[in-house]
């Protein structure tokens, strides 16, 4: 197992790839807490499942806009673990919308989850890791943070923040050994996306060189391996798993 | 209660996890960029080591303001002017700036970290017996 003996924080931890992740972590030897928002029944079965299976989870539940909650929740953990090896920032929303019609608190919700959310956790964990002089950040990004789709101002903004920061906070942090990557999906079968494929239907497809969707699975093998010590090379990327969508059409 | 000799016992301890010195290498005239070879993001670690060994927050900028090097009203071609050597008695009580403020050269602005100053930093926010 490539992460026994590991600590790892996973926000949006209940649903989707942040779902995939906390599994994979967890197959992986590492224990986990995942933060969670709303879906507490979803975060209790999933601790469930996995402690039935022999590994050590648990569900914390906070808003990831709450810088408070944030820095007490990282306390705590360092506290009860000694460490903090690796965080995952996967709490995302979405409220797609055409720009002349996106109000101030769709775009703000977008933001300060995605962007601030991922900021607090960041900063919070910065302050054990840096002790440890070693510690592994994956963000989650998207195709979006680079490549323009109708009615995602919002949450675009958001992803091409999280690029930023990524790519500026692993210069920061590179020589206490702390690697900050982030992993950009692109469409992954998730509650979150079903809307938008829904509506693009099989058209998506198209614009797919690997003709379909992606599972969060797929996503979290990424995130496990930027995780762990073989990605020890590899710090400030932002790796686009994608399908090939963002090579284009031609 | 610290008296004076526990307060530095516990700095050089901080300072020795931080950066990586030998307890020798930290005296209190020990400049920390100079001396001990700390650098900007040492200068965090260090402060959540004092944090946690006195049991006390240090707010961003108390222990170490770093923001007046890029305030242009206190630093001007490569110098503190009076505004900025006002507002660094004001932010840093616990340093002796006399001999820096004959030359106040912002280059030169990290060897005001002693381990001297941060033992005063931290006398004033903890009770001394």
């Amino acid at each position: 197992m490539r992460l026994e003996g590991k600590t790892a924080i996973v926000t949006g931890g209940s649903r989707g790839i942040g779902r995939a992740c906390v599994k994979s972590l967890a197959a992986e030897g590492a224990k986990v807490a995942l933060v969670y928002h709303r879906s507490q029944e979803a975060a209790e079965a999933l601790v469930t499942e996995l402690q039935q299976a022999g590994r050590e989870v648990r569900a914390i539940q906070a808003d990831v806009r709450d810088v408070r909650r944030a820095d007490e929740i990282v306390e705590q953990l360092a506290t009860d673990w000694g460490r903090i090896d690796i965080l995952v920032n996967s709490a995302g929303v979405i409220q797609d919308g055409l720009f002349g019609t996106m109000g101030p608190e769709a775009w703000s919700v977008v933001i300060d989850t995605n962007l601030t959310g991922t900021y607090n956790y960041c900063h919070a964990a910065t302050k054990p890791m840096l002790s440890q002089r070693q510690g592994s950040i994956v963000n989650i990004s998207s195709v979006s943070s680079e490549f323009g789709a109708r009615g995602q101002v919002n949450y675009a903004a958001s992803k091409g923040g999280i690029n930023g920061l990524t790519r500026c906070l692993a210069k920061e942090l590179a020589a206490r050994k702390i690697r900050v990557n982030a992993v950009a999906p692109g469409m992954i079968e998730t509650e979150m996306s079903e809307a938008v494929r829904n509506l693009i239907g099989d058209r998506i497809k198209q614009v797919i060189p690997l003709r379909r969707v992606g599972q969060p699975e797929e996503i979290a093998s990424v995130v496990v391996f930027l995780a762990s010590d073989e990605a020890s090379y590899l710090t400030g990327q932002v790796l686009f798993v994608d399908g090939g969508m963002s090579l284009g059409a031609y | 209660m610290h008296t004076k000799d526990e307060i530095f016992e516990k700095v050089q301890t901080a300072l020795v996890d931080a950066l990586g010195v030998d307890e020798d290498e930290v005296t209190p005239d020990s400049t920390l960029t100079g001396d001990l070879g700390a650098e900007s993001i040492d200068f965090l670690d260090i402060v959540f080591r004092l944090e946690k060994a006195f049991d006390i927050k240090i707010p961003r900028g108390e222990l170490f303001p770093e923001s007046i090097l890029t305030d242009a009203q206190y630093v001007k071609d490569g110098k503190f002017t009076e505004a900025g050597l006002s507002e660094l008695r004001q932010r840093m009580p616990f340093a002796n700036l006399d001999e820096f403020a004959k030359n106040p050269v912002a280059q030169e602005f990290g060897n005001l970290f002693t381990v001297d100053m941060i033992c005063n930093y931290i006398g004033q926010k903890v009770a001394v017996a």
